[in-house]
């Protein structure tokens, strides 16, 4: 995808991310992230939530492999998200990214991004600043 | 007229939307919006001038509050030097009856925003403290809402003989829209807001997709 | 702030906004960013397969490259729990490799509170910096960390 073939309004499509326990314990054992929350119901019901959590910074990465899917090759130049509940894991969650702005100096583009739970509550908003490999 | 009565910019710790990419996207998208109202969280923007949008794009952009307090957020329309003297906007947990008294004393319109999330809306309050005098408006739509808490809203709006409006609580660019208010009234500034939301003739109402 | 809660986050923010309290350095290895990349479910090759030319760490690895010290020695004991992520900025200013040797800075960006769903909570944003072997500015990282009041 070429910065030309961007438009304002453009939606990424959406996607349905892997929340299943292999998952999540990949990526704590990654980031060596390890928490009885993420990957333990029980455990994490223990302290108050609702259920294992999907570890905010993984959720991070959903959004930027579905930025990297929809626009292959392209650049993220800065991504910043907003949690604003938690997000279970072992539950559907749907991500959406849609293009706000576009800049034909930079030639760069903004996006919006979001996570929603099954109930639809959102669970995570952000931007991306995305440049473009074309 | 319909404005979209609750939005935040990157003016709010939260925000992420820039205002000129607002009306981008009311624009491109083509959403039955003449405007918006920027609510930021717990301050009254007194300096940004959006004049050159209005005109650029056609739209009316007004300015407003969202402040805390003991009973949950509240939207203030027609923030003025004297409100502002009033109370600490940044504080979190103003009394709701010093905020509403405030605001009728200095011109203002003081209403709870979504007041039906679970644990901290306006409603939940009351289930645990009571009610509390002076209320008359209440956010019933918010773009924001899990099923469940706008139905909520409705349900106990109406049986308190609350008035209703929406907004989209909008964060980002691509959620404005999503709920807004009907006036019967032409609105133009924020005199024009603050008369016609005392008047009443206003429905909140949603553009939102419908989740299952 | 209320009578029951006593915190002066103003006088704490003047205290202590921009003052560096941490230096670590950090080694990303090839095998860490690709199953990084896997679990999150990435395809694009560039963090998938280490032979492709232009492999580097995922965008926003640096999130977890943070100080082992989370507050700055002294820094008043505000909020309450373990802290909730509240949610991260990364700036990626230029790519990752495998190999290299990553100098990161940590400082207090701003402390505040607000009401949300959950109740009052102050929120704590750490601010850090990185930078490679090479000396060249790699990525900048806010984490936001919620605590109950």
């Amino acid at each position: 995808m070429r910065f030309e073939d961007v438009e304002l309004g453009d939606e990424l499509p959406v996607e349905h991310p892997d929340t299943s326990l292999p998952k999540i314990e990949q990526w704590c054992e990654a980031a060596d992230q390890h928490f009885a929350r993420f990957v333990d119901h029980e455990a994490a019901k223990a302290e108050g939530l609702p259920g294992a959590l999907v570890p905010g910074i993984m959720s991070q990465g959903f959004l930027l492999a579905m930025i990297h899917r929809w626009a292959p090759g392209c650049t993220v130049h800065k991504i910043d998200t907003v949690f604003r509940g938690p997000l279970v894991i072992e539950t559907e969650l749907t991500i959406t990214g849609a293009v706000t702005d576009t800049d034909d100096e930079t030639r760069m583009a903004e996006i919006d991004l979001t996570i929603a739970t099954e109930e639809g509550r959102t669970g995570v908003i952000g931007t991306a600043l995305v440049s473009f490999a074309g | 007229m319909i404005l979209d009565l609750h939005t935040h910019s990157i003016k709010s710790d939260d925000g992420r939307a820039k205002v000129e990419n607002y009306c981008k996207w009311i624009r491109k998208k083509e959403l039955p919006l003449d405007g918006f109202v920027l609510t930021e969280h717990r301050q009254f923007d007194a300096t940004s001038d959006y004049r050159h949008l209005e005109d650029e794009y056609g739209l009316v952009i007004l300015k407003a509050s969202e402040v805390e307090t003991d009973y949950g957020h509240v939207l203030v329309f027609g923030v003025n030097d004297d409100l502002v003297n009033s109370f600490d906007f940044a504080k979190v947990d103003n009394p709701l009856p010093m905020v509403l008294e405030a605001a009728d004393r200095c011109g203002a319109f003081a209403a709870p925003c979504h007041p039906g999330r679970k644990n901290v809306g306006l409603f939940a309050h009351y289930e645990n403290k009571g009610a509390v005098d002076g209320v008359h408006t209440v956010e019933v739509l918010n773009g924001g809402s899990i099923p469940g808490e706008d139905e909520l809203s409705v349900e106990q709006a109406g049986q308190r003989g609350y008035a209703g409006f929406g907004g989209s609580d909008s964060h980002i660019v691509s959620r404005i829209g999503y709920c807004a208010t009907d006036f019967d009234a032409d609105i133009a500034d924020i005199d024009d807001l603050v008369g016609a939301l005392r008047t009443g003739n206003f429905r909140a109402v949603t553009y939102r997709e419908q989740e299952s | 702030m209320s009578e029951e809660n006593p915190l002066d986050l103003e006088a704490i923010r003047s205290e202590w906004l921009g003052v560096e309290f941490d230096e670590r350095t950090f080694e990303p290895e090839a095998s860490r960013m690709i199953a990084w990349a896997e679990a999150c479910g990435e395809t694009d090759p560039r963090f998938l397969d280490e032979n492709h030319p232009d492999f580097q760490a995922p965008p926003n690895m640096t999130t977890i490259f943070n100080s082992g010290r989370f507050l700055p020695e002294g820094f008043p004991n505000i909020g309450s729990g373990f802290g909730i992520d509240g949610g991260k900025t990364v700036e990626c200013l230029a790519p990752i490799r495998a190999g290299d040797v990553l100098t990161g800075t940590a400082t207090i960006a701003d402390v505040f509170d607000k009401t949300g769903r959950s109740g009052t909570m102050v929120f704590i944003v750490q601010r850090m910096t990185f930078s490679n072997q090479s000396g060249e500015p790699v990525s900048v990282v806010d984490w936001k960390t919620i605590r109950g009041i």
